[in-house]
Formats: C-alpha cells, sequence, structure tokens
C-alpha cells in the first residue's frame, strides 16, 4: 500500500469543496413565493395538494363533464375561488398571473398549464369569505387518490401561508 | 332410504349448490343497490332532457334567446362577424305556395344517434347519460370533423383566444362548442330551465318548454301529447330531443 500523494489529496479535498458548495447553493435557493389562500387549510393537507392536485383536477374534470358530478370538491372553480388574489382595488387577480397562486410554482417548475385558456382565472362575483376552506378530506378518503407513494416532500418551496398550514406532515406518505 | 354414504353425497351437493346460488345472487342484489345510489349521484339514463319549441308563439325579429344563451356563457362578438361563435340563431321560413311564415330559433338538437359524435376520432364529442350532447373541450382536437358532420349548423369552432369566461362556461381557442342545453343549471339544482327558455319565458312568449323526454308526467311530455311534434330533418333518424310544434 503506497502513501496517498499529495496532488490525489488535493484533488480529494478540491472535489468535497465543490460538492459543499455546490449542495449548499441548492440548498440556499429560495422557492417561489405563493400567496395565501382564503380560509385555514385547503380541501386537503397541503403537503398532499402541492403532489396531488394535477391528479385531483384530472379526476374531478372527468367526473363533471362526462357525469354531471359538480358537487365534489375538488373543482378547479373552487381552486379560484379560495386562491385569486384581490389587488388595491378589490380586483380580483387572475390566478396565472406573475407571482399569483398557479404561476408561481408552475414558472419554477417550468411546467405550463393551459387550464386558463379555458376556464375563467378569477372568481365569478363578489369576494366571498371562506373560513372553513370548503370541503376539507381527510387522509384516509384521499386513499384512492394517492398515485405518487412518494417519500415525504421535501421542498423548498416558501409559502406565507399559517405556519400550520406550510407543515409537511409525515403521514401523507402512508 | 338412502345409504349413509348416498346421504352424505347428496347432503354435499345440496349445501355447494345452496353455497354457489347465493354466490350467483349476490353480486346481482348488491349491484341493485349500487344503480339506485348512482342515480343519485351523477347523470342517469332514467332522463331524456329535450326541448318543445312552438313556433306559433315564436315571434319573428325576437331574439331573446340568442341574448340570454350568450349572456348565460359569456359568448361576446370577436369583431369578427363570420366566425363568431353561435351556439343558438333565429331562423324565419316561407312557405313559398301558401307565403305562411314562422320564426324558430335552430341549435343543437340533442340528438339520440348523434352524427358529430359517431364522426369525433377523439370521443371528445359525446352524448351524456341524459341525452345532452357535448364538447368535452379537455380531449377535442379542434378538427371539425363534427361542425361538418351536425346537418343542423350547430357547431362552432373557435378561433380566436377568449377571455372573461364565465366559471360555469369554460371556452377556448381551438375547440368545437355547441348547445350545452345549460348542462350547469341541469347539474346544479332540480327544476332549471335552460337561458333560453327563460328569455323566452321573461319576453312573454313562452315558446321553449324544457323538461324530461322520458317522465310521462312532464309538462314537456303532455304538451307533445296534445299536438303533432316533429323533429327537423326527421328523415335523417336521428331522434332529436329537440322538437318543433306547427313547424
Amino acid at each position: 500500500m503506497h502513501p496517498i500523494s499529495p496532488i490525489r489529496l488535493l484533488q480529494c479535498l478540491l472535489l468535497l469543496l465543490g460538492l459543499t458548495l455546490g449542495w449548499m447553493s441548492v440548498a440556499g435557493e429560495r422557492g417561489p413565493v405563493i400567496p395565501k389562500g382564503k380560509g385555514d387549510r385547503c380541501v386537503a393537507d397541503t403537503d398532499f395538494m402541492r403532489r396531488n392536485h394535477m391528479d385531483l383536477i384530472v379526476h374531478q374534470r372527468d367526473e363533471t363533464v362526462i357525469r354531471g358530478i359538480r358537487d365534489e370538491p375538488f373543482s378547479l372553480v373552487e381552486c379560484v375561488d379560495c386562491h385569486a388574489q384581490r389587488d388595491a382595488n378589490n380586483e380580483p387577480i387572475r390566478v396565472d398571473a406573475e407571482g399569483q397562486f398557479c404561476a408561481s410554482c408552475h414558472t419554477f417548475v417550468a411546467a405550463k398549464i393551459d387550464c386558463f385558456g379555458c376556464h375563467a382565472a378569477v372568481p365569478d362575483g363578489e369576494d366571498q369569505e371562506r373560513a372553513d376552506g370548503g370541503h376539507w378530506l381527510p387522509n384516509k378518503q384521499l386513499a384512492a387518490f394517492r398515485p405518487h407513494k412518494a417519500a415525504p416532500l421535501k421542498s423548498s418551496v416558501r409559502s406565507t401561508v399559517s405556519s400550520d398550514h406550510d407543515e409537511l406532515s409525515s403521514d401523507a406518505s402512508e | 332410504m338412502l345409504p349413509n354414504k348416498a346421504q352424505a353425497a347428496r347432503r354435499l351437493f345440496l349445501q355447494r349448490l345452496g353455497v354457489f346460488s347465493a354466490a350467483t345472487a349476490l353480486p346481482a342484489l348488491l349491484s341493485s343497490t349500487v344503480d339506485a345510489q348512482s342515480s343519485t349521484k351523477g347523470v342517469s339514463s332514467a332522463q331524456r332532457w329535450g326541448l318543445l319549441i312552438d313556433t306559433s308563439k315564436c315571434a319573428s325579429g325576437c331574439d331573446a334567446c340568442v341574448r340570454g344563451c350568450h349572456e348565460e356563457h359569456g359568448i361576446n362578438s370577436t369583431g369578427n362577424e363570420h366566425t363568431d361563435a353561435q351556439w343558438i340563431r333565429k331562423i324565419d321560413l316561407q312557405n313559398n305556395l301558401s307565403g305562411q311564415k314562422s320564426s324558430l330559433p335552430m341549435m343543437c338538437q340533442h340528438c339520440e344517434s348523434a352524427p358529430c359524435v359517431d364522426v369525433c376520432p377523439t370521443g371528445a364529442s359525446f352524448k351524456r347519460a341524459d341525452g345532452i350532447v357535448l364538447v368535452n373541450k379537455h380531449t377535442c382536437i379542434g378538427c371539425r370533423y363534427c361542425v361538418m358532420a351536425c346537418p343542423y349548423k350547430a357547431r362552432s369552432f373557435i378561433h380566436e383566444p377568449i377571455s372573461d369566461q364565465k366559471s360555469w362556461a369554460p371556452r377556448g381557442q381551438g375547440t368545437v362548442e355547441s348547445c350545452t342545453l345549460c348542462v350547469h343549471r341541469i347539474d346544479a339544482e332540480k327544476d332549471q330551465q335552460p337561458a333560453c327558455a327563460v328569455a323566452c319565458t321573461d319576453e312573454a312568449h313562452s315558446a321553449i318548454l324544457f323538461g324530461d323526454l322520458n317522465d310521462p308526467d312532464s309538462d314537456i311530455v303532455k304538451a307533445m301529447a296534445n299536438q303533432p311534434a316533429s323533429q327537423v330533418r326527421s328523415d335523417l333518424q336521428l331522434n332529436t330531443g329537440v322538437r318543433y310544434v306547427k313547424l
């Protein structure tokens, strides 16, 4: 066994330094700032919604268009109702406008959505208070909508929602 | 008296027969319960929604139904009249022999055997269980086969981007659309009328009657029983959901 040459040692150190710096830059990356929705909570855990909202919406859209079921919780209209912000004149802002609820994340992850080419991106009518967050579905009921049983989401997404809302609950990956 | 062995065999056979018949009967029983539940949730073929239009009550020059429909669904002119969406239009007819005139609204006839459904390559043009013919814009590719196939010229293609849609009536560029029989109203509440029928009643004409063609006690079926109601292009045998009186 020969001794480690100083050059090899230097190479190793440099590699280690590079990896550390790289990791720090990724870890230090701040995610999009997501505006807070109405009420205390969404229709399901924030963690769950972040990962599965697209499947919920697709499921709901087929139920609505084909079977005429419109009172289910995952309707896009309900999403817009809660998540559209209001400007200084209390006029609703489109959820797909820059920095708004849908656009903030989708721009960050470079995922183009075309929902709002057809669907209304602002709520109809007056601003209505929503204290209960609409229909709340416990995790048990959501079991059917869990196509991605991945590890708990470790995202750099920073949210302005209340702390309990933002918490990434560990049971979401059950 | 059979020997013990034969008795035991017969008992076993009867037991198995019992289990088998229970196993076959149970799913049938369960499915009947499920059917009853699903009828309360989602559309069902127990209904068939339709319109009865009395052309003698429809005034020439009145377009209240068209305005009512456009307002309900957020249909505004893009400035290009030739390509504007047209879910419902007024038609004036004249009998060349007698000179007798009549006026009527024409829209998607919600055919039972809909040509638009036949030709759609993606299945986007479809008929709901309750007879309403719709476009699923999520899967519509904008090929316009259905526009060509429709004998009533009831469908429109959206050429330009649309803004300010109503939340209950998503509409967008690159898709085909037509009368939905105000499906959002029908799904939302019982005894809701389509916007055109409401507008016609508000105008004191009451030429458009909406109802369930499968319900013998409904106003529309009673009205059809009292007078001859015809289909436009009945020769095509499409069994339309929209019928006309005194056509």
